[in-house]
């Protein structure tokens, strides 16, 4: 059976159970719970170091209200980015490569933004819709152009997400590909295309780090808008 | 090292923010004084949150009147037209 460069983005199933629940929760599986007890073991401490450092960065610029969404932003946090970095592993399945799920968790995160900006401060909601000091022929251009760009967000969240980690995971499997078949050929190619995957798979660990954190970045400065 | 004359927090999440934002550190917006907003532009203008929040909904409400109007009139035609088939 010729298998196709895309057959890695299959959601997995075995014996019609699909297998995309287990990957979801391996991540969690992977973390262990704080303990009761003072200190904790270097493990945990790192953890709680990180959670709370990066936790206390990205909250920095909100106002109080946004300090609700501490939790969900961690936990999203954690969640893509483990996602994302055992995803590079050989055989492995990348739950985020699925625009299906990047979509489920962008929509409703972005919807809650604006709800409550409306919600709460409506003016300051719908003001944010015209930039300040726009000359008035311009004003229903700029509202509409500005609309448009506020119902694009929520796509650009999950499909930036997508293609990031589609793209990057096809890239490796080529390039593997392309290293493995010229070895018997050329082997001094097939050396410098090895190099190369090392260096691919190097800024493909940088990738899943960067875009799970700027996922989590954008939502929180979309808060910030509207809390 | 020179630094930016722009000062930081700059909104990222929208371009038309940003360039407002660039536009009043760098320019400066010559914002006008509440006493020479007058008649229409009392309500309806760029510079106040309340004058930027009527504008959105006078958009909004135009647009929608507009559709609303529109969908209408295809109704009326659509009917018009089965009418005459039927004589």
């Amino acid at each position: 059976m010729m298998l196709s460069f895309f057959d890695q983005f299959l959601s997995p199933s075995f014996l019609g159970v699909p297998l995309i629940a287990l990957a979801l929760s391996l991540p969690w599986v992977l973390f262990p719970k704080p303990s009761a007890q003072w200190l904790n073991n270097r493990l945990l401490t790192l953890q709680g170091w990180f959670i709370n450092r990066f936790t206390q960065q990205l909250l920095l610029p909100l106002n109080l209200g946004g300090h609700k969404w501490a939790a969900l932003f961690a936990s999203l946090m954690l969640f893509l980015l483990t996602l994302n970095m055992l995803g590079l592993m050989p055989y492995t399945f990348t739950p985020t490569t699925q625009l299906s799920l990047n979509m489920g968790l962008a929509v409703p995160l972005w919807l809650a933004t604006v709800i409550i900006g409306m919600r709460n401060q409506p003016t300051v909601a719908l003001g944010h819709l015209l930039p300040e000091g726009t000359p008035t022929l311009l004003i229903p251009v700029l509202i509409f152009i500005e609309t448009i760009s506020l119902f694009i967000r929520p796509l650009a969240l999950g499909v930036r997400l997508t293609a990031n980690l589609t793209a990057g995971h096809l890239l490796i499997q080529l390039i593997a590909t392309a290293a493995f078949v010229l070895a018997p050929i050329m082997p001094t190619v097939a050396i410098l295309t090895a190099v190369l995957l090392f260096l691919l798979t190097l800024l493909e660990i940088a990738v899943a780090m960067i875009q799970a954190y700027v996922f989590v970045l954008l939502l929180s400065l979309y808060l910030q808008e509207n809390v | 090292m020179p630094t930016s004359p722009v000062k930081t927090r700059i909104p990222l999440t929208s371009f038309g923010h940003l360039i407002t934002e660039v536009k009043k550190q760098l320019f400066g917006i010559e914002t006008p004084a509440s006493v020479e907003l007058t008649g229409l532009r009392k309500y309806f203008n760029s510079y106040t949150l309340q004058g930027r929040r009527n504008c959105v909904l006078v958009t909004y409400g135009v647009f929608a009147v507009t559709a609303a109007a529109y969908f209408l009139h295809r109704q009326n035609k659509t009917e018009n037209q089965r009418s005459n088939a039927a004589a």
